[in-house]
């Protein structure tokens, strides 16, 4: 027994031993960082091994990358050889301020690749993948007032037209001529010039310029631009801050009306969830199921933004059937909302503007709002619009329906909404529009249409007095096959809604059933057609007088 | 009872154990290594491997209107930049008696501890201070002026553009 | 009268002598290679007399104790070197500490390997001390004149429960957070009684604990220092403090518990000599010998063998593989650490730790019972053992007493098969509210699955007690049975339990999202 215990203890020993051993060998001679810096100064040069860390000041976070990437250690001076011996490339912000972890995410305490870059459990922050690296910007930064796709392209045309290029940069291109001679004087880079903002007469500085300056170059710099094309063209500008990826893909979800269901930074609507922080959504709490690729939150926004029904099964967002250009422009978007609003990171002024100075992150004139809030649902020309299972949303943009619909009754559906339907109240109680944006929304679709505000037909807007029994006899014959039985639809707009019976004025209702509306299903009842008879103003009459009768039910 | 008296005695202290244990010798040996080698693990904890301050090599933006002879501090650095026709250079702040942050002065630098003055050279002029101020190496890469807080040169060196 | 030497001289000589002086001053008993000097090696030395310096070779055996005394003694070492260790990096402050023990694990010298020692020294300290409670009571060591040092043990028991719930919340990672919760919120689980009889307002022991464990209404910073400060200060001193009772006890006691005819059951010692053979009654303390009485009685000297090289072979080698074992688990597998700590994320399921879910499986029937109503049922059983149990057969002998073995296992038959086809029903077909939802809620504080449980133990003991003729063999029954169902309802807790505690086969089939 004695020998049992001397064996024991002699066996455990060793044991306890060899295991001591292996933890110092795999501590000081196999770990990954060591084989690395090993690999690096054989090709770069020697520098001093160890753990490297950025204490970023700014950021307070703390960065062990450049442990394995040491050329991009701000004070390392390597040749570059080596994969991991390359430097940072060049960006507006200084690498020891502020870090690595801020713009590119992962794990800064880890000094394993795999746990530094975040693709291990329990870290919810993994490394956006680099092809999408401008979206780490969102981490801090915001865009402001960007236009739709379509604007911006325009803005950016005028640029091209009036090359601008040839004396300045933007992001990465153009700026050669040098205006005042050899080595002299190039533009500035416009590559920032919306983040730091540009004189309100540079166009006439410029003109000036060119009349002042015997050089030829500055006397054939600037074109004439007329103020649409100046407008289009600052617009473009002003949304140049660096992020070109970020901004375009912003620009598309201002274009496909992405706002009217989802909120992004307090505004916007509330059918579908909140879009601020979706870029920090952890995969790991992602249903992977129906996803390609790899688990990544950028494979499940692609795939989601492309099927939504597919990735979350009972998803009440349609499809919209996009490219793939489109879908990889709105991941790159959805990437950069990565704002944390517990973090009490610095506060760039683009985030004071729009958090604090009710500046929008898009632009404010009708054309964008519309197209940002409205055309998911009416269509990009207000042409209506209809997803399967789902209500049809009404042809706003109808010329037949913008003239018999008053501006008050515009604005006070968009204001108010349809509460119970898909329609939200755009005011500040539910979406967050200020009543001058509705008005722009309102003046666009009359501009557009070029379809003036209806005169009134009677002095007053209640007018109507016919037998309401008639009316419903009427109604369920010709309406209620669309209309439904109780004026709820759902197959056309619901008649009972007593916000659209407040607004609407008798005028509204009978000229529209008069005159129904070209290109819907809405047939115009005192027209000629093949499907009803025409029906007299006083059966018309009946039909409003029996609608009207909902107002005041239940 | 002196016979029993020694009897007891003898039985309190008869002779060692005989043969060599081999067995146990080398348990005890492998436990004493074990704990040995237990005791360099532990030893070697507490040693810092990495600071969590920023790093002393830094870069520095001296303001377009710096004359000659007007110190320059970073902020949230202990050290002083000049620039004259000369050149660039940087002196450290921390006072080499026994670690106090000097004060810039109209005759160089004074140190709030215990009153040590330093030339605007860095060398000493008055107080308990043994060394003078450290120059601290400067290079200029583009227009950017990198200071580096581990490097000591000689009074005098300053980086020309 | 020899000459001095010239006094300079002298003193250069002195000096010359010193290091030996010194050594002799340090060590004044030789070699232990004689008896004497072996029995000074244990009793001159501050570190090494609580030991006695002769054991008895019963003692000695592994089927004794297996250990595991000196086994949790060892993980309690290592779970100290290793914290202390921590400590000088570890930062007790929300978030902070977080990134604290990230450094540890990546940065910090050999400080993943330390932190993982830590982390399974700490669980194998929680699994040998029930052990080594389980070992003591069956072979009735804690009968007279040991029975309060079986309640010293069962300080330490819930002393050594405190020590991890309080170091399991410092990572402050999210399965810290939320398993702190859930234990507060089992703490103040006295709240479903004083609800149910209207008298919280006036007497809320519940809600005043939950507070003053957490210095708040919700686990916060306060918490966090709280728990920092009672696991690296206050705990582990009343822990050394009991620990040293605890083993000063056993000295008082006559050493480890055997039974009567141990020196017949061993039979002759093969290799020793006996000692005082002609002088049987004496005791071989090198103390001065005195008419009376002293604690130690029953026990002649011949069946004992000097501690010093024996017992301490014994002792090193439980010690050596408990940390053999423990830096083998160390270097293959971290100790866990999931998010950061987020108040509004809860996970789903929250788990308490390990050796608490048993109770939380209880608590999920009725927190009344399972946190405050069991539990205190439990210590205050397994406090009265002692001084139910006064027979004297079997002392020292695995099962000794009446029902032997096969008692045991019939117990553990009952046991398993009870707790199991209680939770089974209770998992299955729901308990009362399903069917009378209007139940009041102090019907479900007394009548629940885990009431139920002890019930129908208690009964089968007092069966058992009746049957045997002996409260030993009801102890035996019973406690054997609290094993069971502590074994099964921790296992259902941790492998069977998923979101919204509902139950699963396994972690496979829980939902996803």
């Amino acid at each position: 027994m004695e020998t049992k215990n001397k064996h024991l203890l002699l066996w455990s020993s060793l044991g306890v031993v060899v295991v001591l051993l292996a933890a110092a060998l795999e501590e000081n001679v196999l770990r990954q960082w060591r084989r690395l810096q090993a690999e690096v100064a054989a090709s770069d040069g020697p520098f001093s091994t160890g753990i490297r860390q950025i204490v970023g000041t700014t950021t307070a976070t703390i960065d062990r990358c450049t442990t394995c990437h040491v050329g991009m250690d701000p004070a390392e001076r390597l040749t570059g050889l080596h994969r991991l011996a390359r430097p940072h490339p060049p960006v507006p912000h200084d690498l020891g301020e502020f870090g690595c972890t801020v713009c590119h995410g992962g794990q800064g305490r880890a000094t394993e690749s795999a746990d530094a870059h975040g693709d291990v459990p329990f870290w919810s922050e993994p490394m956006i993948p680099l092809r999408f690296v401008e979206a780490g910007c969102g981490t801090c930064h915001t865009q402001v007032g960007v236009p739709t796709l379509e604007r911006l392209a325009q803005g950016q045309a005028v640029l091209e037209r009036s090359d601008c290029l040839s004396c300045h940069r933007l992001d990465g291109r153009g700026g050669t001529i040098r205006p005042a001679g050899v080595g002299g004087m190039e533009g500035p880079d416009l590559s920032v010039i919306g983040r730091r903002g540009f004189a309100p007469e540079w166009y006439e500085v410029h003109r000036q310029r060119a009349r002042e300056n015997k050089d030829p170059v500055w006397r054939d710099c600037i074109p004439d631009l007329s103020p649409d094309e100046r407008q289009l063209l600052e617009e473009y500008l002003q949304t140049s801050v660096g992020t070109p990826s970020v901004v375009a893909g912003q620009a598309l979800f201002h274009s496909l009306g992405c706002r009217g269901c989802h909120k992004v930074s307090g505004v916007g609507g509330t059918e579908g969830p909140d879009l601020t922080s979706i870029g920090l959504r952890d995969p790991a709490r992602l249903d992977f199921t129906n996803v390609p690729g790899p688990h990544t939150l950028a494979s499940w926004l692609s795939a989601h933004t492309r099927d939504p029904a597919r990735i979350v099964p009972g998803s009440k967002m349609p499809k919209f059937f996009l490219s793939d250009e489109q879908v990889e422009s709105l991941t790159y978007y959805l990437l950069s909302l990565r704002r944390d609003p517990s973090n009490k990171r610095a506060e760039p002024i683009d985030r004071t503007l729009v958090e604090r100075m009710q500046r929008r992150e898009f632009a404010t004139d009708g054309e964008t709002l519309f197209a940002a809030f409205c055309s998911s649902c009416h269509g990009p020309q207000g042409e209506g619009r209809r997803f399967p299972g789902q209500p049809p949303a009404p042809a706003v943009g109808n010329p037949d329906f913008l003239a018999v619909a008053d501006n008050a009754f515009l604005l006070a559906t968009i204001r108010d909404g349809r509460p119970g339907r898909r329609m939200p109240s755009f005011s500040d109680a539910e979406v967050g529009l200020h009543p001058e944006e509705i008005n722009s929304v309102v003046e666009y679709l009359r501009r557009r249409s070029g379809v003036a505000p209806p005169q009134p037909l009677h002095s007053e807007r209640r007018w109507v007095l016919a037998d309401p029994t008639r009316g419903q006899a009427l109604f369920e014959r010709w309406c209620a096959g669309c209309h439904g039985k109780d004026g709820s639809g759902p197959e056309a707009p619901a008649l009972n809604h007593p916000n659209l019976l407040k607004t609407a004025s008798d005028d509204f209702l009978v000229e529209t059933i008069r005159r129904g509306r070209r290109g819907t299903n809405m047939e115009g009842f005192a027209l000629p057609s093949l499907n009803h008879p025409v029906l007299p103003d006083q059966e018309i009459e009946a039909i409003v007088a029996y609608i009207r009768t909902w107002e005041t039910a239940k | 009872m002196k016979d029993d008296h020694t009897t007891v005695l003898a039985r309190l202290a008869p002779e060692p154990v005989p043969r060599r244990d081999f067995l146990g010798l080398s348990a005890l040996g492998a436990f004493v290594g074990a704990l040995f080698l237990a005791f360099l693990g532990i030893i070697r904890l507490p040693r810092v491997v990495v600071s969590a301050s920023p790093s002393r090599k830094f870069r520095v933006k001296l303001p377009e209107s710096l004359q000659p002879g007007e110190p320059f501090v970073p902020p949230g650095r202990n050290v002083v930049l000049f620039r004259d026709s000369e050149g660039v250079y940087a002196i450290s702040l921390v006072c080499t008696h026994l670690g106090c942050i000097v004060k810039p002065s109209p005759n160089g630098f004074e140190c709030p501890c215990h009153g040590s003055r330093f030339a605007p050279d860095g060398h000493v002029i008055g107080g308990p201070a043994p060394k003078p101020l450290p120059w601290l190496a400067v290079s200029l890469e583009g227009n950017e002026v990198w200071v580096d807080g581990n490097v000591t040169v000689q009074p005098g060196t300053k980086a020309r553009g | 009268m020899e000459p001095r030497q010239a006094p300079l001289k002298e003193l250069w000589s002195h000096l010359r002598e010193a290091p030996r002086r010194f050594k002799e001053s340090a060590f004044r008993s030789g070699p232990p290679v004689t008896d004497r000097a072996r029995s000074e090696f244990v009793f001159n030395n501050l570190f090494l007399h609580i030991h006695p310096v002769r054991v008895h070779r019963w003692s000695l055996r592994w089927r004794t104790t297996w250990g595991l005394g000196v086994a949790v003694t060892a993980a309690f070492l290592l779970t100290l070197i290793t914290g202390v260790l921590l400590m000088l990096y570890y930062k007790p402050y929300p978030d902070v500490a977080y990134q604290s023990i990230k450094d540890i694990h990546y940065v910090v010298p050999t400080g993943r390997f330390i932190r993982n020692i830590h982390r399974w020294a700490a669980n194998l300290m929680v699994v040998t001390v029930f052990l080594h409670m389980a070992r003591v009571f069956y072979t009735g060591a804690y009968r007279y004149p040991r029975e309060f040092n079986w309640l010293v043990g069962l300080g330490l028991l819930v002393l050594t429960l405190g020590l991890s719930f309080t170091g399991y919340l410092l990572p402050w990672d999210q399965l810290a957070y939320w398993a702190i919760t859930i234990g507060a919120n089992i703490a103040q689980s006295p709240r479903e009684l004083t609800d149910a009889l209207g008298i919280t307002p006036y007497f809320d022991p519940g809600g005043w604990m939950k507070t003053l464990l957490l210095g708040g209404p919700e686990v916060g910073d306060e918490s966090l220092i709280r728990f920092y400060v009672l696991h690296v200060a206050v705990l582990p001193l009343a822990l050394v403090i009991l620990m040293g009772v605890h083993f000063w006890r056993i000295r008082k006691d006559g050493g480890l518990a055997r039974p009567e005819d141990a020196d017949a059951l061993l039979g002759p010692p093969r290799d020793l000599y006996p000692v005082f053979t002609d002088v049987p009654t004496k005791t071989y303390h090198l103390a001065a010998i005195v008419r009376g009485r002293s604690p130690a009685v029953n026990r002649g000297p011949e069946n004992t063998i000097p501690s010093m090289p024996h017992l301490f072979y014994a002792e090193c080698a439980v010690f050596m593989l408990t940390v053999f074992l423990t830096v083998l688990a160390a270097i293959f597998w971290n100790a866990p650490l999931k998010e950061i700590a987020n108040p509004a994320v809860p996970e789903n399921p929250a788990k308490a730790p390990w050796y608490f879910l048993g109770v939380q499986e209880l608590v999920s029937h009725s927190a009344f019972m399972g946190g405050a109503g069991i539990p205190l049922i439990v210590i205050i059983g397994l406090g009265l053992i002692p001084f139910l149990d006064r027979e004297t057969e079997g002392t020292g002998r695995w099962f000794g007493g009446p029902g032997g073995q096969r008692l045991v296992l019939v117990s553990a038959v009952f046991g398993l098969l009870s707790v199991i086809a209680i939770e089974a029903f209770a998992i299955q077909f729901g308990w009362l509210r399903q069917w009378f939802p209007d139940i009041p809620q102090l019907i479900i504080t007394f009548v629940n699955p885990g009431t139920l449980l002890v019930v129908v133990y208690a009964i089968f003991s007092l069966g058992i007690v009746h049957r045997y003729r002996s409260a030993r063999a009801g102890a035996v029954a019973l406690f054997t049975c609290f094993l069971c169902g502590f074994v099964v309802l921790t296992i259902i807790g941790v492998h069977f339990r998923g979101p919204n505690w509902g139950f699963y086969w396994s972690p496979a089939d829980w939902p996803k999202h």
